[in-house]
């Protein structure tokens, strides 16, 4: 007897429907698994055979053979030793097949039947409402994550036996609760209100923040770079609910969502150690994982110390930063998977820290050069805002001047996120960080008394064309803040000091 | 054996052969002179008995007998013309005179460009490789101020001050010479290579090491008797207390020029040298067209300067005002003037565009004027 059930395999963050199809027939008995298998979906026969067995279930000695089509790509993961079991079962006729139509099905299997979780159930339960399957059959601990979905009816389950009873309606299980998503500010990020003074890079911060622009701050050991870094995400705009899904799908493959399944909430924090390997940023592995870019989708991905960076890993961030997603390419085939993120990096000034101030600092100019030369031009010709970050002043430190909250700035930075959406409904960009020279032309005119003042900006400060319309991008943001319609020349003004550091004028010449 | 049998061109090149002993430094030069008398006698004497050069130690004596095998004079000479090289020895009539004082004027002179002249007045203007941003607008004003009296700036080209120095003395019109601790025809630093190419054309590189010579550490002391030796004064701008610019500045003395110093803070670190030296006795340059005065070099007054604040909005005065002493950062400027920052940002800003403040690092001003 032939059976099919269906179930998914996933591609990068995508989930791809794959069908497991079982014949039970006369002949010598065997188990004979096709279908371009990895090892760990081969070794499902004897995880199936047993937790069948375990389940209560007498598998006759007959020839079973399982195909898992299409068969022209690889499947790999554990995912698939319940639906081939509940096939085989079917095969033997202890399901009958009309109750498998239009059920997803998805779990690994332990010998005594146990259903066990596995990655990746989110972006599967979102290929099923896609495919408009009636509903998903899940690990009960996977059972929140599938949930999210809300096209499709998610039933959890324990073990086989449940789930063959379920399957042959002798049973009912409650479907799992609609968890709506629960969304609230990153709860392990800082607030501003605890950052003292620092006035000048809480507003770049801010302006940052506004328009999704990368931004790099530089200054002294101890000034409060990684205390600013952290603050951001909780000034960022609440992610939406297409934001969280995302975010999720991407912590689902990765296998990284808390145990009870419930969704992420905030905007995802990464700040992964300097000595991080290119693979590891990227994501990587023979069936590649989602890397720290991909892990800081919709979020911030902060790195501190940004020239002790090794070049291979900052080099791999240009693409990543230009096109919003990365390509990891293994043989026939090249998941994908969203980068969306928002760079934020320190770096300090020179190797002891203290330039410019000369009183402190113990550098050549050559060890100076050399540590700005290992960020590359291209890594800081992508970040449109770049700071100083001062040492804190005692009375600051001391002072009882209540800084504004975290929660008072969002309010502030949706306000200006609400007026890009506005102006962008219905183009390519979501905010003025992605702007290219086309946008800018067509969302960022300036007036004659604006273009003078850039003119002059132009050659006196020696910009180049690239700082030219970054200027503008910024300046368009900081309008936005101001709730101005028009770029006016004070918001010019504002967005040149945050034009990003050139080895040229950071020696003063 | 008559010295006036040899012509002017083979004296030069008997110099020249001896000063392109690549492992011979002065010191061993003038042992060599002292026990032969000249150049053409070390050769000679060295070829009939390699034994005769035993007073320069094992090592540098192979480099010389060496050097004899294989140095071809006239085929050398023309490959260091070819590079645009030129060989002064001291016994040329236009060695400089200032050198010629010096108990230990170098043998011979490589130089690209040309020698400063002997109606020039060149002062020497040497500092820090780190320096301040006022540091660098003192080297700066006092060059231009010297190249509009028809100054020559003599210094070291290394970065900072001296660099600032002789970039801002060819920027107003007048010749620069910069004495180098490697040959002339390494560009060190590198990344003055714009300032090197335009010393070729508009003045002069010196330098006493042979072509091919590395600069090395213990180069750069020995260099600067060259660079007092060449000026009629020294200028410090800006010396850590343990500085090698106070090397130029001690053997200023020693050769009895006249040296003057930038004063600074008791507790600024980067004119803790200078300060020290004025101590000691340097003359201390509070005006600049005032130190031209003293020393005779003044011959045009600078223009009066228009009032620069004139114009200014108030805020923007605010902010222009407190960049009197020093330069600050944004945040700083921030707190003094209670403005916020935003605000001051747009100021500074409109402030560089007006060329009245530079950014002289991340978020760092100073004042131009």
């Amino acid at each position: 007897m032939f059976n099919t059930v269906l179930s998914a395999a996933v591609f990068g963050v995508e989930g791809r429907l794959v069908s497991v199809e079982a014949d039970v027939g006369d002949g010598l008995p065997s188990f004979a698994m096709v279908g371009f298998l990895s090892a760990q979906v081969k070794e499902a026969q004897e995880r199936v055979r047993t937790a069948l067995k375990n389940a209560g279930f007498r598998m006759e000695p007959k020839r079973v053979t399982v195909n898992l089509s299409p068969a022209d790509m690889r499947k790999c993961g554990t995912g698939f030793d319940f639906p081939i079991a509940v096939a085989v079962a079917a095969a033997y006729g202890r399901i009958p097949q009309e109750n498998l139509e239009g059920i997803l099905i998805a779990g690994e299997l332990s010998l005594n039947g146990e259903v066990l979780p596995v990655p990746g159930i989110l972006p599967m339960a979102a290929q099923a409402a896609k495919a408009g399957c009636r509903a998903c059959l899940v690990p009960k601990a996977n059972e929140g994550e599938a949930a999210m979905i809300k096209d499709v009816q998610v039933f959890g389950v324990r073990d086989l036996r449940e789930a063959i009873a379920w399957l042959c309606k002798e049973t009912q299980i409650a479907p799992a609760k609609e968890d709506s998503l629960c969304i609230q500010p990153q709860a392990v990020c800082e607030d501003f209100a605890f950052v003292s003074g620092q006035e000048a890079a809480k507003r770049a911060a801010e302006v940052a923040a506004s328009g999704a622009h990368n931004l790099l701050m530089v200054g002294p050991p101890g000034a409060g770079k990684s205390m600013l870094a952290k603050c951001i995400p909780g000034i960022l705009p609440l992610p939406g609910v297409d934001e969280s899904l995302e975010i999720s799908k991407i912590y689902s493959v990765a296998g990284l969502l808390r145990q009870d399944g419930a969704p992420l909430c905030g905007r995802p924090y990464r700040a992964p150690h300097h000595t991080i390997t290119a693979k590891a940023m990227a994501g990587g592995g023979t069936v590649p994982r989602p890397g720290e870019i991909s892990l800081a989708h919709n979020g911030v991905l902060f790195l501190d110390e940004l020239p002790e960076f090794s070049r291979e890993t900052l080099e791999i961030l240009r693409q990543p930063l230009e096109d919003r997603r990365v390509c990891i390419s293994r043989s026939g085939v090249s998941y994908e998977f969203p980068a969306h993120f928002m760079l934020v990096a320190a770096m300090n000034p020179c190797p002891c820290g203290y330039f410019p101030d000369m009183s402190r600092c113990t550098c050549t100019h050559y060890m100076v050069q050399r540590y700005l030369e290992r960020v590359s031009a291209p890594i800081l010709e992508r970040i449109d805002i770049s700071v100083e970050v001062e040492g804190v002043e005692y009375a600051d430190l001391a002072g009882h001047m209540p800084a504004e909250s975290s929660a008072e700035i969002r309010a502030r930075v949706e306000k200006a996120r609400e007026i890009q959406k506005e102006r962008y409904r219905g183009t390519k960009y979501r905010t003025n960080a992605d702007l290219d020279q086309e946008g800018i032309r067509a969302y960022c005119p300036l007036g004659d008394a604006e273009n003078r003042l850039l003119e002059t900006a132009y050659h006196k400060l020696d910009l180049s064309a690239r700082t030219y319309f970054r200027i503008i991008k910024v300046a368009r943001t900081i309008a936005d803040m101001d709730q101005s319609e028009r770029i006016r020349g004070e918001h010019l003004q504002e967005a040149l000091c945050y034009r990003s550091i050139s080895k040229k004028y950071w020696m003063g010449r | 054996m008559g010295v006036e049998h040899i012509s002017e061109k083979e004296r030069e090149y008997d110099w020249f052969w001896l000063c392109s002993i690549p492992e011979l430094y002065e010191r061993d030069r003038r042992l060599l002179l002292k026990e032969f008398k000249d150049p053409r006698t070390v050769r000679a004497e060295a070829g009939k008995n390699a034994d005769a050069l035993a007073i320069l130690g094992e090592k540098k004596r192979q480099a010389v007998l060496a050097h004899l095998r294989s140095f071809s004079c006239e085929e050398e000479y023309q490959k260091l013309c070819g590079k645009g090289i030129r060989f002064i020895s001291r016994m040329h009539g236009d060695y400089p005179e200032g050198l010629l004082q010096m108990a230990d004027a170098p043998s011979g002179l490589f130089y690209m460009g040309r020698l400063p002249r002997r109606q020039e007045v060149c002062v020497a203007v040497v500092g820090a490789r780190m320096c301040t941003y006022n540091g660098r607008k003192n080297a700066r004003e006092l060059a231009e101020r010297l190249a509009e009296n028809g100054v020559c700036v003599v210094s070291g080209m290394a970065y900072g001050i001296d660099a600032q120095a002789q970039e801002a003395c060819l920027a107003a019109g007048s010749a620069s010479f910069a004495v180098l601790g490697c040959s002339a025809d390494i560009c060190y630093p590198r990344e003055n290579r714009t300032l090197y190419e335009q010393l070729i054309r508009r003045g002069g590189l010196i330098s006493e090491y042979c072509p091919g010579t590395a600069p090395m550490a213990f180069h750069f002391p020995m260099r600067n008797r060259i660079i007092s030796g060449l000026s009629k004064m020294v200028v410090v701008v800006e010396a850590r207390k343990k500085s090698g610019t106070l090397i130029t500045a001690d053997l200023a003395l020693e050769q009895g020029k006249d040296v003057f110093a930038f004063p600074g803070r008791p507790t600024d670190e980067l004119s803790a040298g200078c300060n020290r030296l004025i101590q000691q006795g340097a003359g201390m340059i509070t005006d600049i067209d005032e130190f031209l005065e003293i020393n005779g070099l003044l011959r045009q007054k600078r223009e009066t300067e228009k009032n620069c604040r004139q114009g200014l909005a108030t805020s923007e005065n605010l902010v222009y005002s407190c960049l009197d002493s020093e330069s600050k950062s944004t945040q700083s400027l921030a707190d003094e003037t209670g403005l916020p920052v935003w605000q001051v940002m747009r100021i500074l800003s409109a402030l560089q565009l007006k060329g009245l403040v530079a950014e002289i690092g991340k978020n760092h001003y100073g004042k131009i004027r």
